[in-house]
């Protein structure tokens, strides 16, 4: 399965953020996506997302040689700023997502069990979420996104948020459940991108392209991508 | 000194000239044709900057009037006192109560809060020199009009040349004493929440003011002079050391807070209103659920958010209720109340619209409904496909129409019965119409805002209202309805207008709503 876009291009005003997107997302792979500030990263999401809607070109997802649209179902996307419902509590918010999603559930697990893979802790469970913190706000934000196992995960900077311990075991987790997905990782942390993915991809210019690894050692990657970004027109 | 003061002047005034542009660009159909560079425009720029300075110079002067007019002019007439003194004496009770209410200094505006706290210009160079701007302000814009009102109320002259000054001492002693009260307390309070005792002052002003004259007794010239005097003596010694305080920037610090500065402007949603909303959310085991998917998901939120969807619609019912039975009672005893109610509730049913208007949670319902749920939820895509997002709406629907069917009901219930102990009517449909026009007016007003939520969602993620569309239907709503005073129509004719229109208008905008809700209803970026 793949996510493949094809001539993606948006405008705000006369701004030009997305110019040309062409590129093909391939399931079983992390995909590192890197950008300058106002690159527009969260654009490309959103546009993924049909949050906005795009100007021209198209994007599409591509099984056994097949073309279809990406659907609702297709898509998880978690946000850097951590948005669920506060009047829930965490349990509810889950059985409300397993709920509406149970079609596509392949192996449902009990609620305590999906707390128990996000390491939710017991007491926290029945708290309405406006008290959470932010870090736990994240969570549960990547857990229900999780639970749908969407074919494509979209994560706009999900890491930051969280303490160190936490983003390790995310990182382990987002590794062990990658096998089923394309997930597409945006950040601005270059160590964390070579650390964590497959593949990275910069966004720069309004144009996508992939950095060739070439059995380069991370140092020299390093600035190759520096010098990708720094590029002048 | 003056040299901070120019510069603050001009940041007020380059943001006042970015929002009017802001607002020009917000207009329907302007904005599609107006690029961003507008906000370098120099032309639009000198435009702006012409309306804000005819803005300064306005507000300079329509307050006073305004306040003037209303609150001691009109009043005058109230009393058989000398209309002079009357004047005097409503005056002085009112700057008293003014005095503490606003000082000026101790607002916190966002202006204040750009310029101290986010741009660090030298606190007490910035406050001091706003605040003689500010006090200038004040006596050019009272003077005109304590000259003119005085001399309508035959105010001696000179009374009415020191008027303006009496309200500059009183406003110096005022905060001369909330300095005082910070050195020795280190505390500064936000002068928009006013504590008890500042309360109970205005609430002794009041009183005092408006109360004295109806049992004769006024201050005449001779007392103002004397409380004058002794005022302006005051305040000369307040301004010297209000002039001398150096810890301005320390005071600001603690009346400058985000939440202070950000709490004027609840209505337009920022970051502060958010707060609020969530402030709703009441926690209580007891409330659970046995539904599922969606209608679980809204069951949950209408029995965490009681307190402004049932709470106010219970409190709402009884006020209705205590005002029916006191007009029965009413018509019981009095036999010229009981005629006139007959004669006015045969015409009257268009004044209706105005009160189901007023008496709609929907507005408010949907804002929570926003602020604590689609905000958040909207970011998934799968909150978005057409069978949530129809399955939800039908849930709410049903809410918001159940809701406001019990005030409706009494209002209903109650105005046919008042109807029929007054006198009754010739026609006896006229029972059955007035109870279903008050019902279908419910119904309508329900429909109504919740289709327009849904069909033009105007908030953007930071919860600001971004769509001006729906501002204009807001208006107009407010505008229809209030037009409907004006009218006086038999119930009849008026209440099966009402009907055919309340159906009409409901069923096509569900119809629509279904249509293409699933398309429009989304975050604003």
């Amino acid at each position: 399965m793949k996510l493949v876009i094809k001539n993606l291009k948006k405008s705000f005003d006369k701004k030009q953020v997305l110019k040309d997107i062409n590129f093909e997302f391939e399931k079983g792979k992390i995909y590192g996506l890197l950008g300058r500030n106002g690159a527009g990263k969260t654009t490309l999401f959103n546009c993924l997302n049909e949050d906005l809607e795009i100007d021209s070109g198209k994007f599409f997802i591509e099984e056994d040689g097949k073309q279809r649209k990406m659907e609702a179902d297709d898509i998880g996307y978690v946000l850097s700023t951590p948005n669920v419902p506060e009047f829930l509590t965490g349990r509810e918010f889950l059985k409300f997502f397993i709920d509406i999603n149970k079609k596509r559930i392949k192996k449902e697990k009990t609620i305590d069990e999906y707390f128990d893979f996000m390491k939710i802790e017991n007491e926290d469970r029945d708290r309405l979420l406006k008290d959470y913190s932010h870090g736990m706000k994240n969570k549960m934000q990547m857990l229900v996104n999780i639970i749908a196992s969407p074919n494509v995960l979209l994560l706009d900077e999900p890491l930051t948020s969280f303490d160190v311990v936490v983003a390790e075991e995310m990182k382990q987790m987002l590794k062990e459940i990658k096998k089923d997905h394309i997930i597409i990782f945006s950040t601005h942390i270059m160590e964390l991108a070579l650390d964590l993915c497959d593949d990275i991809v910069i966004l720069n210019k309004g144009l996508l392209e992939e950095i060739d690894k070439n059995n380069l050692d991370n140092e020299h990657l390093k600035n190759k991508i520096i010098d990708a970004l720094k590029e002048e027109e | 000194m003056l040299k901070t003061f120019i510069t603050s002047f001009k940041l007020q005034n380059t943001y006042r000239v970015n929002s009017i542009i802001y607002s020009i660009k917000q207009l329907p159909v302007v904005k599609r044709i107006l690029p961003n560079s507008l906000y370098k425009s120099r032309g639009l720029k000198i435009f702006a900057n012409i309306i804000s300075a005819l803005w300064e110079l306005t507000s300079v002067f329509i307050g006073k009037i305004i306040y003037i007019a209303s609150m001691i002019f009109m009043a005058l007439s109230l009393y058989n006192t000398n209309s002079s003194d009357t004047f005097i004496h409503l005056f002085v009770f009112l700057t008293l109560a003014g005095g503490v209410l606003n000082t000026y200094m101790l607002n916190p505006t966002k202006d204040k809060y750009y310029a101290i706290i986010l741009m660090n210009i030298n606190a007490r160079e910035y406050g001091l020199s706003n605040y003689y701007y500010q006090l200038l302000k004040l006596i050019v814009g009272f003077l005109p009009f304590t000259i003119m009102f005085g001399m309508i109320a035959n105010v001696p002259l000179w009374v009415q040349l020191i008027l303006p000054f009496f309200i500059l001492s009183v406003k110096l002693i005022v905060m001369n004493y909330c300095i005082y009260n910070f050195k020795k307390t280190n505390k500064a309070s936000n002068e928009n929440l006013p504590n008890k005792f500042v309360w109970s002052f205005i609430g002794i002003c009041l009183l005092l003011g408006y109360g004295l004259p109806a049992i004769g007794i006024t201050i005449n010239s001779t007392i103002f002079l004397f409380i004058c005097i002794i005022s302006i003596i005051l305040g000369i010694y307040s301004l010297i050391k209000i002039h001398s305080f150096k810890d301005y920037k320390k005071m600001y610090k603690k009346i400058l807070t985000e939440s202070n500065v950000y709490m004027q402007e609840k209505n337009t949603g920022t970051q502060a209103m958010k707060n609020v909303s969530l402030n709703q959310i009441e926690l209580d085991k007891r409330y659970t659920s046995n539904k599922f998917g969606f209608a679980y998901f809204h069951e949950l939120f209408v029995k965490r958010h009681r307190k402004i969807l049932t709470t106010a619609v219970k409190k709402q019912s009884l006020v209705i209720l205590a005002l029916i039975v006191a007009m029965i009672i009413g018509i019981n005893v009095n036999s010229e109340f009981k005629a006139k109610t007959n004669e006015v509730l045969l015409v009257y049913l268009p004044y209706f619209v105005f009160i189901m208007y007023i008496i709609n949670r929907s507005s408010s319902v949907t804002q929570a409904m926003f602020m604590n749920c689609d905000h958040s939820m909207l970011t998934y895509r799968i909150y978005r496909t057409p069978k949530v997002i129809l399955g939800i709406f039908k849930e709410r629907l049903k809410t918001l129409i159940v809701i406001n069917l019990l005030p409706a009901f009494l209002i209903g219930g109650g105005l046919a019965l008042l109807l029929y102990l007054s006198g009754g009517t010739d026609n006896p449909l006229n029972y059955v119409i007035l109870f279903v026009s008050i019902i279908s007016m419910s119904i309508f007003f329900s429909v109504h805002y919740l289709v327009m939520y849904y069909l033009l969602q105007p908030y953007n993620v930071s919860t600001e209202i971004k769509s001006s569309t729906y501002k204009v239907v807001q208006g107009l709503t407010y505008l229809v309805s209030w037009y409907m005073i004006q009218i006086r129509m038999p119930i009849f004719s008026f209440g099966i207008a009402t009907i055919i229109f309340c159906i009409a208008y409901s069923l096509i905008s569900l119809f629509i709503a279904y249509k293409f809700a699933p398309k429009t209803f989304k975050l604003r970026i």
